[in-house]
């Protein structure tokens, strides 16, 4: 498992740059954002704007993401060639899913360090903060996995101009979700049985397609 | 314990409407070289493809190694080694890593056979597969095929492309194999003068049926190819069954049969000829003889 783990990430490294690069990118903002306009109200602006950039480059950089794990592989022939070897097509599938699983975390976890300092420093010790914090970011992982998701069943089967706008609009409604909902439990629970969902629908064409 | 290495049972496949595999059944006993001939389009990859889970079939069951090949376990991929028409290998990969990724994932890999191979065939490790020649890819195929020591080796044109110093190296390689006991190789070609050299047991393909099953001896037994003059003209029918081809030129009549035998000779005899001779066939000849249309079975 851990051969194909690392097959993955050596064929996506740049998706791994990318996540680390963008982590940097948003934290150093944030804090020029915090020295440079500190308690203002375009402050405020600027961090909206700011996290609608970053969620849109989120979620298309995880579509994306998946759709070119499964599209390079359906091109390459790479499962037809590695399941002829000692491995499984399962496996094959959860070494991929275990590496787009790794790159959000590459993009998150530092965010996350970051945003628990920023808020150590610069806001009172509130119970409130460490709560939404998390909200916030199993929210938005949640939402990136599920874009990833998306991607992988559009880059396994299909490449018609229509498929590709009904899997980008399905990336809509599930990016507006979290626009009309908010961050909370209800999105957890949507987002999760949408990837439960998703997975097993990507796993059974996965299985099932002739390689 | 089941003898059969390979096991097919009615194997049927459709592609989009076009029967490709129209019940196929067949038998590969442990320790056998089978040679699986057919033309172009006649389903040799296809059979092969579902035997090792590649493509699904329409109908019918396919074991391998007694596993099913719907649900073949990572294990017995391990035992199997496969080069496929074409050379399937990770274009993009330069040959060192994909080498190192067959090694990783392949739990039997024999190190030493493997570089003894590649200094056989001189492949460059620093190049990208992509970059090298159709020969050199099919080179590379065939040694990370044969590294992993496989209990049974799925070879589908392996040949194509070599020139004739690398296939007769190929072929002494395969002969190596053959040599340690037990192993199992399924070898479809278009070059027969190879299948001839180093199969025990032929089938032929046509028309989606498994025509010829037998081994390559009682095939050449059994095909016979008579140059027939009568006294008069030839008559039109012989009523002899199993007439494979018939080719009637005043009293001269050349016919293939399929299972020849005393019966059938003596049907001949009634006809009184005034000279009967049999032609010799190479494995050549009887596969062209085969793959016409409407051919005869013959199976052990």
């Amino acid at each position: 498992m851990f051969t194909l783990i690392k097959r993955e990430i050596q064929d996506h490294i740049v998706y791994f740059i990318g996540a680390a690069v963008f982590s940097g990118i948003f934290i150093g903002i944030s804090i020029s954002l915090i020295y440079d306009y500190p308690m203002r109200i375009d402050m405020a602006v600027a961090r909206v704007g700011l996290g609608t950039a970053a969620a849109t480059i989120v979620i298309f950089g995880f579509f994306a993401m998946g759709a070119t794990q499964m599209y390079t592989d359906r091109i390459r022939r790479i499962s037809a060639f590695v399941s002829t070897l000692s491995v499984s097509k399962s496996r094959i599938l959860l070494a991929r899913i275990i590496t787009g699983i790794l790159v959000i975390v590459t993009l998150l976890v530092p965010l996350v360090v970051a945003a628990v300092i920023l808020l150590r420093l610069f806001t009172p010790p509130i119970p409130m903060y460490s709560e939404m914090v998390l909200e916030v970011f199993t929210g938005t992982f949640l939402m990136a996995f599920a874009c990833y998701c998306i991607g992988l069943q559009y880059g396994w089967t299909s490449s018609k101009i229509t498929h590709t706008l009904g899997w980008i609009g399905l990336t809509c409604i599930l990016t507006s979700l979290i626009l009309i909902k908010g961050f909370g439990l209800h999105t957890v629970v949507i987002l999760a049985l949408f990837i439960v969902v998703s997975l097993i629908r990507t796993w059974q064409t996965f299985k099932s397609t002739s390689l | 314990m089941n003898d059969s290495v390979i096991k097919v049972e009615n194997l049927v496949k459709y592609f989009d409407g076009r029967c490709v595999l129209d019940g196929i059944n067949l038998n590969v006993p442990r320790g056998c070289i089978y040679g699986l001939l057919g033309r172009n389009g006649s389903g040799k990859t296809t059979t092969v493809r579902i035997l090792l889970g590649l493509e699904s079939p329409t109908r019918g069951q396919t074991f391998i190694l007694d596993a099913e090949s719907t649900n073949l376990p990572a294990k017995v991929h391990g035992r199997i080694g496969y080069a496929a028409e074409g050379h399937n290998l990770i274009q993009n990969y330069k040959v060192s890593r994909l080498i190192k990724l067959c090694k990783d994932l392949s739990p039997q890999w024999n190190d030493e056979f493997f570089n003894h191979l590649i200094e056989t065939f001189r492949l460059p490790a620093d190049r990208r597969v992509r970059q090298l020649s159709i020969g050199m890819r099919a080179q590379l195929n065939l040694s990370l095929a044969m590294a992993i020591d496989p209990e049974l080796l799925i070879l589908d044109d392996p040949t194509l492309g070599l020139d004739t110093v690398a296939r007769r190296q190929f072929l002494e390689l395969a002969i190596d194999l053959i040599q340690q006991q037990g192993r199992t190789i399924l070898f479809c070609s278009h070059i027969l003068s190879d299948v001839e050299r180093i199969a025990d047991r032929i089938g032929i393909l046509a028309a989606g049926k498994l025509v010829v099953d037998c081994p390559l001896e009682e095939l050449k037994k059994r095909v016979k190819k008579l140059r027939v003059i009568f006294p008069e003209s030839a008559p039109a029918n012989l009523y002899l069954t199993e007439i494979i081809n018939q080719q009637i030129q005043g009293r001269e009549m050349v016919i293939t049969v399929a299972n020849w035998n005393q019966q059938k000779q003596t049907v001949l005899e009634t006809f009184k000829p005034a000279s009967c001779t049999e032609i010799p066939m190479s494995l050549e000849d009887i596969f062209i003889e085969c793959t016409k249309p409407n051919p005869k079975s013959i199976e052990s």
